[in-house]
């Protein structure tokens, strides 16, 4: 298997450095909204395309906007076609907006986090690749990317302890459609439900919002070699269990 | 030991602190620097990226406030169209929405046909379109087909289970410009839900192209830019692990 692609996320980054140009969602695009660039592709990944726009094709085949799937909207906010861009923000806003506010607990910065990932979304659609993800992971990266940068620019605590117990129920709750559908992030769910106290709460500290290994010490009132040690426990333990769904075991 | 003095040990005590970005000042300047020669600690540190990625898909959606949308299509410029978005009367889906659950059960011929009819479609559509590198998972159902402009040469070749010789997909390699790779699958014959691409080369050689995902053993990818096509004599998918599932030869070309 050829190396995949890594992926860090940057301190200052909005969408985080990246090695590699299918995922660089910091890649310069045209400012002119709904219009393709010229042809020229900004990355390597994507084929440049003079023709058609993808609602064309798509209304040739018949395919209501809303049952596409969600590359293809992703490549239809790309263009700039109304039709599909308006699918696909209907279909993620709650999403996006969920990451945002559960980072930033302000629902009106929220929201202007949550445009923003839009934004950054039509800007870089072009150099999406799929083999790196979801897109809903995808843009779930980039609106807690741009969330922890705002929470990073504040003077404040960036979580108050207290508020982790409800915030690990809801990560780790099933949701009632999951009992009837395939939950993609059910051994996910399961191995964090399963973390220890001490080591799920420095996981989320850390990976949702983006507190360093000091930050956690002193809030949890611990040493900091304890704090980088339930980092480390906590995200191998998930680390395994994702992987574990990864390659498909059922 | 790297020449920055990180080992590897050292690397796995602040792997999961790089990859959710939230290691700082000289540890993360020495981290990054041990990357860059650690082959292991790459695929180390890209796996728990991934599972950082995931975590955030636990998080819980909220509703933004109402006119959330026609904001967000302001701002980026796109005039919202009219609402009424319902499907069209009578429209064959050619797609079904991720996650839909759709195309989880063992392939009957009849489907069999209408996905590989949809993905011969989808193929060239792909050409018309420039739908290169996205993929279509779950693609089902009749197509209404529609003005392929493809002049360059398309290839094709037929996926066959290495285990059973039934076939199992098709295999398109467009040799315009720019080039591209299509392909779909639909196989009992793995629980695996990622499979990789791969292509053999008149030279022998096995290039990795990518890996796609299987919803219920099905599954559609593109790929801009492989190697050269006149190099390409075959392709093939395998397990994660490396297993060749299905192989395929071109010997057509249109």
């Amino acid at each position: 298997m050829a190396a995949r692609p890594v992926t860090l996320r940057g301190r200052s980054d909005p969408a985080r450095a990246t090695a590699s140009p299918g995922r660089d969602v910091t890649a310069p695009r045209p400012e002119t909204p709904g219009k393709r660039p010229g042809g020229k592709p900004v990355a390597k990944k994507p084929i440049p395309w003079n023709g058609p726009s993808v609602s064309d094709s798509v209304q040739r085949m018949g395919i209501p906007a809303d049952r596409l799937p969600d590359e293809t909207l992703l490549a239809g906010l790309g263009d700039g076609d109304a039709e599909l861009s308006l699918a696909f923000v209907r279909r993620f806003q709650r999403v996006v907006f969920g990451v945002a506010v559960t980072v930033l607990g302000d629902p009106t910065t929220a929201e202007d986090v949550a445009q923003q990932t839009f934004e950054r979304a039509w800007r870089h659609a072009q150099v999406y690749d799929t083999r790196r993800g979801s897109v809903r992971a995808w843009l779930s990266t980039i609106a807690h990317n741009l969330a922890v940068d705002v929470l990073r620019a504040r003077t404040s605590a960036p979580v108050d302890p207290q508020d982790l117990p409800a915030l690990l129920t809801a990560m780790t709750d099933t949701p009632e459609r999951f009992a009837v559908a395939h939950d993609s992030a059910a051994g996910l769910r399961r191995a964090l439900a399963d973390l220890p106290g001490g080591q799920a709460r420095a996981v989320a500290m850390a990976g949702i919002y983006g507190m360093t290994a000091r930050q956690i010490a002193e809030a949890e009132g611990i040493p900091l070699g304890t704090a980088k040690t339930r980092i480390r426990d906590g995200m191998e333990k998930l680390r395994t269990a994702y992987l574990r769904e990864d390659v498909g075991d059922e | 030991m790297s020449e920055n003095g990180m080992t590897c040990g050292e690397f796995a005590d602040v792997a999961a602190e790089l990859a959710l970005g939230v290691l700082t000042g000289r540890e993360r300047a020495q981290a990054v620097a041990h990357l860059d020669q650690c082959d292991s600690c790459r695929e180390h540190v890209r796996q728990l990226s991934l599972t950082g990625e995931e975590m955030l898909g636990l998080l819980p959606s909220r509703e933004p406030t109402e006119g959330f949308e026609s904001r967000v299509m302001a701002r980026l410029g796109v005039t919202a169209p009219d609402s009424d978005h319902s499907p069209a009367a009578g429209g064959a889906a050619l797609a079904t929405a991720p996650g839909s659950g759709g195309g989880q059960g063992r392939k009957s011929p009849a489907r069999w046909s209408r996905r590989m009819l949809s993905l011969a479609a989808v193929a060239l559509a792909v050409v018309a379109c420039g739908l290169g590198g996205w993929a279509l998972r779950g693609v089902t159902g009749p197509s209404a087909g529609g003005g392929s402009t493809a002049q360059a040469p398309l290839r094709e070749a037929t996926l066959t289970s290495a285990t059973t010789q039934q076939e199992e997909g098709k295999v398109y390699l467009y040799d315009g410009s720019p080039r591209w790779l299509y392909m779909g699958v639909d196989t009992h014959n793995t629980s695996d839900k990622t499979v990789i691409c791969q292509l053999e080369t008149r030279s022998g050689r096995v290039i990795t192209i990518g890996s796609f995902q299987l919803q219920g053993g099905y599954g559609a990818w593109g790929s801009p830019d492989p190697v050269a096509a006149s190099d390409v004599t075959g392709a093939r998918i395998t397990s994660m692990t490396g297993t060749v599932l299905a192989t395929a030869h071109f010997t057509t070309s249109h």
